[in-house]
């Protein structure tokens, strides 16, 4: 009776939909919009960081920008009484990601550290992915990037560089993410510890506007973050529940 | 005298199955017609004919759904991708995937049952009148001996038919 | 001109198999150009997308799908009349279906290739493409069946080989009929395509069997494959594309433009085929009382989808329809309630639908509406998404247009092929509306003369 046993847990096992809350580690960020100047340095991080390529001036204008991260700028009232909203929007790695679901080729899902993961090279390019995500983060190469002399220097050895036809978009910089686990694991220990890991974007934040860490470890920066009465994710309604949440802004006059 | 067939051409669907209707009448079981139309009728004249292809149909339908969703369900579970947050094994897209494959060896299914019981593709010479792909009716009558070939073709004569010939088992004309 | 009741079994015969092997020059050239221009409109312009990337197309970053993919639905849309409305009419017994159910069914066959082919030129990296196949491959890795993309997969194989399978298996007795009129590498050819049909009773029985178990595969199947193909969009959550209307939406629209492709093809075979006494007035008043019921239903849907969006009051969802009915797109968009909404209400008169010229340009007129229609459900939904900072308008560049006007070239060279090889009238079915040579009118005869 064993083999029926066994088949009915791992049925009731592929059946569960929280499959993703048996995973090690729940990054998340939290991005504290009272602190956000809108510096853009996060930005330039990323860009230097993630091989994200310089698309040039004709491929802005026709609305193809690479970076893994924007600041999203929203102005508020008439001239002269205007106020500046600046929101740094990219990949919310959501436990119910739209874009996960709609992959044909299963280039894209949901690992082992609960991070949305973009595979480039099982990436076949249908964009249907760009399509269901709301956030509109992820971002396709239209044609292959080159780097000028001497900027191929500067290329990032632990991030691929993506050819022509493959969708890419914002890792939490896993590369980090999985240098840390190694160094833990040398060192004998089964967890990494907050302030271990930090996204290029976090590490450059000059006003400490973003914090990154793990969900499951209640005692991180994140966890007390999260909290916070001004907490909020984007596009709530839609049910994606991101892994990034952010901290409504401070109004003078409320 | 040995087998042969005796091969009664009309020109008309009516004097055709009047000519079977008879001959089946006289104990003739080995009857073919042969028409340039599907011939409406033809089941009161030689009796009811059952095919298989329907059970071809149903079995391909049903071992299609099961494949269907053992394809979906079972690739799922050999490598583990969560995607979504939704279950590994989920009901709603795998159940389209079972319906489409439903269909699809459904129609391979009869497909295969017609060329089966149809007898088709054929690979030796059978006994055919060109003219039937045109606009004449013929009536194929298989007789055992002279005797019988013989009352066939007065039958096939006394039916109307334009032309009556004797053919040797097995061959062309 | 013959009429229809003088007809013969023979004459029947004698037209069809003209029909195929009589080749004029005006078919090489109109051959040729076709050819030509699926090279220069199609290959060339794709090579260079291969080359060079998507890029090439004038997709940006929140429209990332564009014509391409409107092609693509249009030619599923395209192929739904064929099939479909074949299958619908041989199990409802119509007489007027015999003499255009095949190349109808053509019709559905090419239209869906050049839809596989449009994904091709859609997808980024084409040469990986067989990935979204299900087989089993060293790396162990298998498609994802949970995304709507693998249903189309699997829904667009399976219509593809049922409608083969379906137009071929109808015409093994025309194949016998012209094996015997051919010679040369035609008879050999149509020698192995008959499969060696004789047209014994049994041969009938068994196909008329067949034929009917695959009319009703068939139909749920087609229904499914547009559902399927409108569920890549429905089961975003893009605001005015997450619709459940959204299925039977699309199915309407492409039995629609289906049976609009179906009159133009008509007109053409007619008129260039010389087939007037097959196609006749007949089959254009019925195609056109189609039309009419097809253009209301769709234009009720059209209706109902506005009306479900301006109801939600949700904001973004209101964006959109504002964007779509007043925005940059808005031409396009009366445009297409012009041609598939209001010109289609002249079919309210006979005189209209039993003319050819008319229809034709009517039938034009709305294969245009509705290529329009799907233009816009990819471009003014993603242009208009929930974060107003990532709002952009999309432009198709040259490449995509050449490549859509590169695929009706090849829908053409695959039909101009087709006629050659295919009887493109059924001569057996043809011949069961005629009177039996032994018998008086028929009744389908008696109604219509």
């Amino acid at each position: 009776m064993s083999l029926i046993d066994d088949f009915l847990a791992r049925w009731r096992e592929y059946r569960a939909p929280g499959y993703y809350e048996e995973f090690d580690y729940h990054w998340t960020m939290t991005v504290d919009l009272d602190r956000c100047t809108g510096c853009e340095a996060c930005v330039t991080a990323c860009q230097a960081e993630n091989n994200t390529p310089i698309v040039g001036e004709e491929a802005i204008a026709r609305g193809r920008h690479m970076q893994w991260m924007r600041i999203e700028r929203y102005w508020e009232g008439e001239y002269p009484d205007v106020k500046l909203r600046a929101i740094p929007m990219f990949c919310q790695h959501c436990d119910a990601a739209p874009c996960e679901t709609v992959c044909p080729v299963s280039a894209t899902y949901h690992n082992q550290d609960g991070l949305n993961a973009q595979i480039y090279n099982r990436c076949i390019g249908t964009r249907s992915c760009a399509v269901y995500c709301p956030y509109e983060v992820r971002y396709f190469n239209y044609n292959n990037h080159h780097w000028d002399a001497p900027l191929e220097q500067q290329l990032n050895p632990d991030v691929s560089v993506r050819e022509k036809g493959v969708m890419e978009k914002c890792t939490f910089c896993i590369q980090r993410i999985r240098q840390a686990k190694d160094a833990a694991k040398d060192d004998g220990r089964r967890r990494v510890q907050d302030g271990e890991v930090q996204p290029a974007c976090v590490q450059t934040c000059p006003t400490e506007a973003l914090v990154f860490g793990d969900r499951k470890d209640p005692e991180s920066g994140v966890s007390q973050m999260l909290g916070n009465e001004r907490a909020y994710t984007v596009l709530e309604e839609l049910n994606t529940d991101p892994s990034v949440v952010y901290l409504k802004k401070v109004e003078a006059d409320a | 005298m040995a087998r042969s067939n005796a091969l009664g051409l009309f020109g008309g669907p009516k004097a055709a199955l009047a000519a079977a209707g008879k001959l089946r009448g006289e104990g003739f079981e080995s009857l073919d017609l042969i028409s340039p139309i599907p011939l409406h009728g033809v089941e009161e004249v030689l009796g009811k004919k059952k095919s298989a292809i329907k059970r071809f149909t149903f079995f391909g339908a049903i071992l299609g759904g099961l494949g269907g969703f053992t394809l979906a369900a079972g690739t799922a579970v050999l490598y583990l991708h969560p995607t979504g947050g939704r279950p590994i094994i989920t009901f709603p897209p795998f159940l389209i995937i079972t319906y489409e494959m439903t269909i699809l060896l459904g129609i391979l299914a009869t497909v295969l049952g017609f060329l089966i019981s149809a007898r088709l593709p054929v690979f030796r010479e059978r006994i055919y009148v060109p003219e039937s792909a045109v606009d004449k009716f013929a009536v194929n009558v298989a007789c055992d001996a002279e005797a019988d070939f013989k009352r066939a073709t007065e039958i096939l004569r006394e039916a109307g038919a334009e032309e009556v010939t004797e053919i040797a088992p097995g061959g062309g004309q | 001109m013959r009429r229809h009741e003088d007809i013969k079994f023979a004459d029947v015969n004698n037209d069809i198999v003209r029909s195929l092997v009589e080749t004029g020059p005006r078919y090489y050239v109109t051959l040729a150009i076709a050819v030509l221009i699926t090279i220069a409109c199609f290959f060339f312009p794709w090579f260079y997308q291969l080359y060079y990337g998507i890029g090439a197309a004038g997709m940006n970053h929140p429209t990332v799908w564009g014509t391409y993919l409107a092609s693509f639905i249009f030619w599923i849309g395209l192929s739904h009349s064929g099939t479909l409305l074949s299958c619908v009419l041989h199990i409802t017994n119509s007489e007027w279906r015999k003499a255009m159910y095949r190349s109808a069914e053509a019709m559905t066959l090419f239209s869906l290739m050049v839809a596989a082919m449009m994904v091709m030129v859609h997808v980024g990296r084409p040469w990986f493409i067989h990935w979204a196949l299900p087989y089993p491959n060293q790396m162990e890795l298998w498609p994802n069946f949970r995304s709507p993309l693998m249903f189309d997969v699997m829904a667009i194989t399976t219509y593809l080989t049922g409608s083969s399978i379906f137009i071929y298996m109808g015409s093994i007795p025309d194949f016998a009929a012209v094996r015997d009129r051919t010679t040369g590498w035609r008879h050999h050819m149509y020698v192995l395509l008959s499969l060696g049909w004789r047209g014994t009773d049994t041969e009938w029985h068994r196909l008329g069997w067949a034929y009917t178990f695959l009319a009703v595969l068939i139909i749920p199947l087609a229904v499914s494959v547009h559902s399927i193909v409108s569920w890549d969009f429905a089961m975003s959550i893009v605001p005015s594309l997450h619709q459940t209307i959204f299925a039977p939406y699309f199915v309407v629209g492409a039995i629609y433009s289906g049976t609009a492709g179906i009159v133009t093809v008509m007109f053409v075979l007619r008129k260039y085929m010389n087939f007037e006494h097959y196609i006749t007035k007949v089959h254009f008043d019925n195609l056109g009382k189609l039309l009419l019921a097809l253009s209301l239903i769709w234009t009720y849907i059209n209706v109902v989808e506005v009306f479900t969006g301006w109801y939600s009051n949700d904001s973004a969802e209101l964006e959109s329809l504002r964007y779509k009915l007043f925005g940059f797109y808005a031409p396009l968009y009366w445009e297409m309630i012009l041609f598939c909404a209001v010109a289609p209400l002249l079919l309210i008169s006979k005189r209209f639908r039993t003319s050819f010229v008319p229809m034709l340009i009517l039938s034009i007129a709305i294969n245009i509406g509705m290529y329009t229609e799907r233009f816009l459900i990819v471009g003014t939904s993603l242009s208009r998404q929930y974060l107003p900072d990532s709002w952009g308008v999309y432009v198709p560049s040259l490449v995509e247009i050449s490549i859509l006007v590169g695929s009706i070239a090849m829908f053409c060279t695959l039909f101009l092929i087709f006629v050659k090889i295919f009887p493109s009238v059924s001569i057996y079915e043809v011949k069961e509306t005629l009177p039996a040579p032994d018998e008086g009118k028929t009744q389908w005869q008696e109604a219509t003369h």
